[in-house]
This record gives C-alpha cells, sequence and structure tokens, in this order.
C-alpha cells in the first residue's frame, strides 16, 4: 500500500516536472545562432549587454553619434525573437513586451518597428540608416554588419 | 536582389497612419523637412477594454449587484507619437473612460508632452518633459488604464484607488528625467513639478461635493527613483508626491481650506521566467485645513499588497493577492469614526483577496476574469454608492473582461 501511494506519488512528481519542461521547450524551438546585425553605415561594430537592452527596450533612442536608433523585431511569438532575447539581452520576451507596452501607452517612447519574416529583417536593416535587427546566422550577408558581443 | 523594392511586410509594431495625422502634427512636420522623414517615426496605437463587474452586496462601476450586474466599465484610449528630431518625442493620448458614477466617458486627454532628449549616450540619458505627463505612482500607475499592462482587472485598490484616482494621475507642467545604466542596473529618476488634475471625485469621496465650493489644483510635485537589476528580475522603487488644492467658497460656508496629500510608496518586484512576485507599500498624509465648517482634520493611511502570478500554458497566467489598505492609523478598525457619528467602522477599511486568471490567445486580445472577497468598503466608489450606510462589511465580487489593443 505505501509502496503504491509512492508510486503514485512519484507519477505525479513526473507529469509536474515533464509538463514545466514542455512548456519551457514550447516556448521555441532552439533556434540557429542570432546574430545582431546592422545598417553597414552603423560607426560602431560591437555593443555590450547593457546598451543592447536600452536600445531594444527602447530607452536609448540615439546611438552614440547622434544618428537616430531605428530598432527592428520580429514578432513577439517569434522562435527566434525569443531566442535572442533570451541570448542576448537574458531577459523574457513578455517582460520585454510589457515594457514596450509601458513605454507607448505613457508617451514615454514608441514601439519598435516589427517586420514578418528574417528576410524583412535583413532587407530593411540593409537600407535603414541607424536600424538595428537580428536574425539566424544563414541569413547573414554582407549587405549587413554583424555585431559582436562587447 | 533590389534593396530599393518596397517591402510590404514592414510596419511599427502599432500602425503607422501617415493620413491621419492630427492636425497639431502638421506644423511640427512642415518646419523638419530638412530631415529624411520624421513621417516614418509616426505611430498610432489604441486599446479597448469592456467588463462586467457582478457584486453580491455594494456597487462597483455601476449597479453591479442588481441581477445581471454592470457593464459599466469600458475603456478606450488612442495615441500618436512622432520623433520630428532624433532627440524630439512628440506624444499625446486621448482616453475615454466609463466607470459607473465615477467616470461618464467623455473623452480626456490622457497625456501630451514634449519629450527633449538633451543627452543620451551609452552610460545615461536625461531629458525633460514639458506638458501633462502621467505621473510615476508605484509600479503600475502611469499605464493604469491599459489592461494589458495591468497584472488584474482592478489594480489593487489600496495603492491605484480608482475612487479618487484624478489626485495621482497626471499633472500639467515640467518633467525631469534621469537614466544612469550600470553594470546590469539601471537607475532611473524623474522629478515633475506641475499643476494636479483634482476633479469632482476628490469633493465627492470627502463630502464636500454637496457644498457650492471647488477644489483649485496647486503647484505639485511628484518623484520617483527605480533600479532595475538584470534586465528588470528585480525591481525596486520609491515614490514620493505632494499634491496641493485650495478649495474656492463663494460664500462663507464651508469657507475657503486646503487639502493637501502627500503619498510615499515602496515598490518592490522579482521576475523569474515563469512567475514574479510584486509587494508595495504606501503611506499616505491627507490634511484638510483652514475650513470654517469644520475642524482641521489630518491623518496617516496606510495601504500594502502582496501578490503572486504565474505564467502557464505560454499564454495563461494566474494571480493571487492580499491588499490591505486603512484610512487613518490611528483608527485602524474605524471604531472611533463610527463613535463620532461619521459613517461605519467598515468604511475605514478594506482588506481584499483577489484571484485572477489572464488569457491572451493573441498578442493585440486578452480575456480575463477575477474574484475579489473583501472585507471593508474604504476604496468602494462614493459615487455607486451614496448612502455608507447602505454598504455591506463584507462582499464578493466577479470580474470579466475583454481587451484589445493595436
Amino acid at each position: 500500500m505505501r509502496r503504491l501511494s509512492l508510486r503514485l506519488l512519484f507519477c505525479i512528481w513526473t507529469v509536474l516536472i515533464s509538463g514545466g519542461l514542455a512548456s519551457t521547450a514550447a516556448w521555441g524551438k532552439t533556434a540557429d545562432e542570432v546574430v545582431v546585425i546592422s545598417h553597414p553605415g552603423l560607426a560602431l561594430n560591437e555593443l555590450d549587454r547593457d546598451t543592447l537592452r536600452a536600445i531594444f527596450a527602447m530607452r536609448l533612442r540615439t546611438w552614440p553619434s547622434g544618428q537616430g536608433a531605428e530598432v527592428y523585431v520580429l514578432a513577439s511569438d517569434d522562435p527566434v525573437h525569443a531566442t535572442f532575447v533570451k541570448e542576448w539581452l537574458s531577459v523574457y520576451p513578455h517582460q520585454l513586451q510589457l515594457a514596450w507596452d509601458r513605454i507607448v501607452f505613457s508617451g514615454t517612447g514608441q514601439a519598435p518597428h516589427r517586420v514578418r519574416s528574417q528576410q524583412d529583417m535583413i532587407d530593411t536593416v540593409a537600407t535603414t540608416p541607424g536600424a538595428i535587427g537580428y536574425i539566424e546566422r544563414e541569413y547573414l550577408d554582407e549587405r549587413v554588419q554583424a555585431i559582436a558581443r562587447d | 536582389m533590389s534593396a530599393s523594392k518596397p517591402l510590404p511586410g514592414i510596419r511599427s509594431v502599432g500602425c503607422r497612419l501617415g493620413l491621419l495625422a492630427p492636425s497639431l502634427l502638421v506644423p511640427l512636420l512642415l518646419v523638419s523637412t530638412a530631415q529624411a522623414s520624421p513621417l516614418d517615426t509616426f505611430q498610432v496605437h489604441g486599446f479597448l477594454s469592456q467588463a462586467l463587474v457582478i457584486t453580491d452586496d455594494n456597487n462597483m462601476f455601476g449597479d453591479s449587484s442588481d441581477s445581471g450586474g454592470s457593464w459599466d466599465y469600458t475603456e478606450l484610449g488612442i495615441n500618436a507619437s512622432i520623433r520630428p528630431t532624433e532627440n524630439l518625442l512628440l506624444a499625446a493620448q486621448a482616453l475615454s473612460r466609463r466607470a459607473g458614477e465615477v467616470d461618464n466617458g467623455s473623452v480626456e486627454l490622457d497625456y501630451g508632452i514634449v519629450d527633449w532628449q538633451m543627452l543620451s549616450d551609452r552610460d545615461r540619458t536625461f531629458g525633460i518633459q514639458v506638458g501633462r505627463f502621467k505621473n510615476p505612482f508605484g509600479f503600475y500607475n502611469q499605464t493604469r488604464d491599459v489592461a494589458f499592462t495591468r497584472p488584474s482587472i482592478l489594480l489593487p485598490q489600496s495603492i491605484y484607488f480608482d475612487r479618487t484616482r484624478s489626485l495621482g494621475l497626471s499633472a500639467d507642467g515640467v518633467s525631469l528625467y534621469h537614466e544612469e545604466r550600470i553594470d546590469n542596473g539601471v537607475i532611473h529618476a524623474q522629478l515633475g513639478v506641475g499643476q494636479a488634475q483634482v476633479d469632482d471625485d476628490v469633493e465627492e469621496v470627502l463630502g464636500l461635493d454637496v457644498l457650492p465650493g471647488s477644489f483649485d489644483a496647486d503647484t505639485s510635485a511628484v518623484g520617483q527613483v527605480r533600479y532595475e537589476h538584470d534586465g528588470g528580475r528585480m525591481v525596486f522603487a520609491v515614490s514620493a508626491a505632494s499634491v496641493k488644492a485650495d478649495y474656492d467658497s463663494p460664500g462663507a460656508f464651508p469657507g475657503d481650506g486646503k487639502l493637501d496629500f502627500q503619498p510615499w510608496i515602496f515598490s518592490a518586484q522579482y521576475n523569474a521566467e515563469l512567475w514574479s512576485l510584486t509587494a508595495e507599500y504606501a503611506l499616505r498624509d491627507v490634511s484638510l485645513t483652514g475650513f470654517d465648517a469644520f475642524e482641521d482634520n489630518e491623518n496617516q493611511g496606510e495601504s500594502w499588497y502582496v501578490q503572486y502570478r504565474r505564467r502557464f500554458l505560454d499564454d495563461w497566467r494566474w494571480l493571487v493577492r492580499y491588499d490591505s489598505l486603512v484610512n487613518d492609523r490611528d483608527d485602524r478598525n474605524g471604531t472611533d469614526y463610527e463613535r463620532e457619528g461619521r459613517g461605519p467602522a467598515h468604511s475605514q477599511y478594506a482588506n481584499d483577496w483577489t484571484f485572477g486568471l489572464q488569457w491572451q490567445p493573441h498578442s493585440r486580445v486578452m480575456l480575463a476574469g477575477e474574484y475579489h472577497y473583501v472585507d471593508g468598503t474604504a476604496w468602494l466608489p462614493v459615487q455607486d454608492n451614496p448612502d455608507p450606510e447602505d454598504t455591506e462589511r463584507r462582499w464578493n465580487m466577479w470580474l470579466f473582461q475583454l481587451s484589445l489593443r493595436f
């Protein structure tokens, strides 16, 4: 009897654990390496995490040169977005979304520009001065500048 | 491939509606033609919420205790923003809010600011906002009417009370902000000086609405210092304000007087991947002085809540919260208040257990439901419950809400 209840407990435990893992995994297929890209005219080629956070949280509106920063993102439920946000900014997509909502609806800033696909992302970043975005490495080509982690 | 082909996939997270640029923006666009194209930075966003409120006793936002509840809680907002130059931001939001007898849905300017970022580099940002700005009170005040930024349908009423919401909502004046980016953290400081909004709700709650005079807002100040650690994993904030208003009495009764409202709010939040824990504590000094009709009245109210929120199945969240308010720390149970014949004791405190559920099937759609078990009526809108003797001490409330945004 005791054995049975132990087994039952173990079962419940397993279900709880695997449920937790499943919901974490559903966050996004493990995307290929995500690279941060900018317009080729941007006068810097590396950024530290704190600056990237400020740029993507829409709190830093200009580059050190004074040029306006144009921030491009994929849809919030896109796995590449989730990978970028977690790996490069070390925050969660829902936190970033809330930060944007708070800025947009309090008049203290603007929302980032959204693109539908990684192809749109690279095409736009390549042709928009001051633009920054991210893509999987396989989409990378010489029209944009890859930004290194400082 | 051609780099200059039109890119149909691009849009801002909201909408770019260049054609709908409000007339106030047009002159600015004309003077800044030297710019690449400021119109590219034009954005429009909006939100809409409709709630059903059901109570067993007492009324919240309309006749919620009647069978069928009250549909009298609607929030509708639309805003526009543009960056005519790199360091200038113009933003304005119109808000229509219907909330029982508290708000009638008339369209108001929620905020309207010119924001000039004088300094912006890797380590710090410094700027000034001129116009009507939202007060940085606690974690939620600046976007309190946007359901998507709230953890629950009703914000914790002990701190974000809706019955005298005009007092803390926004101010017309000047606000300075400074953001310092330190290693793995951000310190954000803001100080605003201007005229607060002191609307009829304040007179109604103070019981002065039956009298002939009215309040005129005086110069007020509000400030907040917030520290966000590790991209927002931990957030701490201290907010303080001093809101002043002068009561202008046309006759000798009740006489001219002054209202002084000084709240302090201490806020802390921990955010993990799947859950967050939030607590805020507030002390409020309220004084009414100088009136001929009654003695000077000064007291200190106290509010706090603890809230746990958890995400599950990707787009669901549940929440549990305990929220507590006392109007007067020297009379926590309201017994003195009742003995002096001023009203029922339970009108001087409120303890609220909240259980909430939110589902966001799409990034622009949210459905929410919640249940409140409340002991006390201290934040119950007097506008919806004109006779305090008719209120019940213990009451239950259910709310359901549909929210949209773009």
